[in-house]
């Protein structure tokens, strides 16, 4: 749910290649998103979920499952260890 | 010091997805004047709006979908006019080759959705936490527009954007006139946008007490400049866009001329916030006249600033007389603003080449819903109807803005 809300986002307004989501071990580097892009992407997260996710520039050293992973992490961390559901309405953002 | 030549324009307006059916709309005296939308209606149901006869996005890459109203109107109308000015992207001479905006209120949609979603989200009293998106600053930023426009055409010389509320974009013309004629550029793309028809905003302006009340059979016709039931202006919001260049730089690449930018002229009243004066607004044409080398009688179609407020009206009258004299009433003049409304920041740019197309058509847009004139404004205003098969060798176009800010441009035909 949350790596697919990433991955659309950044396939179809981040222009990433699709194709690139098959290679293993895909880096969050692999996705060449600039530091605004990086911003642009968490955003997605962030809008959906009511929260900031600190410290953004160390998913740059980081796998993208990692990534996932720990934006996972985040949100559990914010909502009682549970990933709500998001509601479609809002999911459109 | 260069002659400085118009080589391209772009519009996207309240008459108008681009020049061409803008200037038409203006023509036909086809208002775009309307009641606001729901969600401003809802608190203001007296408030009219002039909105854009297409919505930007929908003539953008979507890439560009995330950026502030204003800059997306500026990116369609600089795309109409590189193109019409068969502008290379990025031109080789990228770095002689600048970008001049004027806006009066950057970033108004990015920052009235952020101040509702903040709110919002305060009052829902959920505990959810503020999250606004990170590109909330550079969308709003007031140089936002010109900064797109740079990047989309590779454009790396001075990039200035002028916030001279009403004035702003006639400014901006005049300062890449001044730049161009001086040698410290060769080309520029000017902009005027203005996206502010929000509900924050139509807040404020009601509170000013200087917006049109709506025609009670016909609310198209509620914006009257010149005429004797006035009653204020309409917020409109759009952008239009211009291409200049050195006389040397169009001829070397037999660029397709549609005027020379012959003047520029701006003062300041310096006397009150919103009042205009006689002497401001003189000087700011004479200046125009001056630097273009013209007598006022050479000029034959002048484009008011028109915004249809009692003292609005009255005071550019009295000043066109003091500049043109005996000659006053032989000067044809119309404000197109009963039909697109004001556009702010981008009426001068809007206004002024409408103006080039008049001249260049032979055909002035007229002052629509002129039914009663005004017997203080005793000028020729081309009443409720266009005039074709005119000779047109020079215009005018004023802009005189909140503040005491006040800017007249002249271009006239260009024999080389």
């Amino acid at each position: 749910m949350l790596e697919n809300i990433i991955k659309n986002y950044l396939i179809n307004m981040a222009e990433v290649d699709p194709e690139k989501f098959k290679q293993p071990g895909l880096t969050v580097a692999d996705l060449q998103l600039d530091s605004l892009g990086l911003l642009e992407m968490l955003f997605e997260v962030e809008d959906k979920y009511g929260f900031q996710i600190p410290e953004p520039m160390r998913f740059l050293s980081m796998t993208f499952a990692e990534m996932v992973a720990d934006i996972e992490a985040s949100v559990r961390a914010h909502h009682n260890g549970q990933m709500p559901v998001l509601d479609t309405a809002q999911a459109g953002g | 010091m260069k002659r400085v030549l118009i080589t391209g324009l772009g519009m996207i307006s309240p008459l108008g997805a681009d020049k061409a059916s803008s200037f038409a709309g203006a023509l036909q005296a086809r208002s775009a004047i309307r009641i606001a939308p729901p969600n401003i209606a809802e608190r203001l149901p007296q408030v009219l709006v002039a909105p854009a006869a297409a919505e930007p996005d929908s003539l953008l890459d979507k890439k560009f979908g995330g950026l502030d109203r204003a800059t997306q109107f500026a990116l369609v109308a600089a795309q109409e006019a590189m193109t019409d000015a068969r502008m290379a992207s990025p031109p080789d001479d990228a770095t002689r080759f600048g970008v001049f905006a004027g806006i009066g209120f950057g970033g108004a949609h990015t920052m009235d959705n952020l101040y509702s979603r903040y709110f919002e989200t305060v009052h829902a009293a959920t505990g959810k936490h503020v999250v606004l998106h990170p590109l909330s600053v550079p969308r709003m930023m007031s140089n936002a527009a010109a900064a797109a426009v740079s990047m989309r055409y590779g454009l790396r010389g001075a990039s200035n954007t002028y916030c001279v509320a009403c004035a702003s974009s006639a400014v901006a013309i005049g300062e890449a006139l001044r730049a161009i004629r001086h040698g410290y550029l060769d080309a520029a793309i000017v902009l005027g946008t203005e996206a502010m028809l929000t509900p924050g905003t139509l807040m404020a302006w009601n509170a000013l007490r200087v917006m049109a009340k709506p025609d009670p059979i016909d609310a198209s016709r509620s914006c009257r400049p010149f005429a004797q039931n006035r009653s204020g202006f309409v917020l409109g919001e759009g952008a239009a866009a211009l291409v200049l260049e050195s006389q040397a730089r169009a001829r070397q690449r037999s660029a397709p001329v549609l005027a020379e930018l012959g003047g520029y002229g701006c003062s300041s009243d310096a006397e009150h916030l919103t009042a205009p004066t006689v002497l401001g607004q003189v000087a700011a044409m004479r200046q125009a006249l001056e630097e273009a080398q013209l007598a006022p009688q050479e000029v034959q179609y002048l484009n008011a600033h028109g915004t249809a407020t009692d003292a609005g009206d009255v005071t550019e009258t009295q000043s066109i007389h003091a500049v043109w004299g005996a000659s006053a009433k032989q000067l044809a003049v119309s404000s197109t603003k009963a039909l697109h409304g004001h556009l702010i920041g981008a009426g001068g740019a809007m206004e002024f080449a409408l103006s080039i197309m008049a001249m260049n058509s032979g055909s002035l847009p007229p002052t629509a819903h002129l039914d009663e004139p005004d017997p203080r404004c005793d000028l020729d205003f081309i009443p409720l109807q266009a005039r074709h098969g005119c000779e047109v060798q020079a215009v005018m176009s004023n802009s005189f803005a909140f503040g005491g800010s006040n800017a007249s441009l002249v271009a006239h035909r260009y024999t080389p």
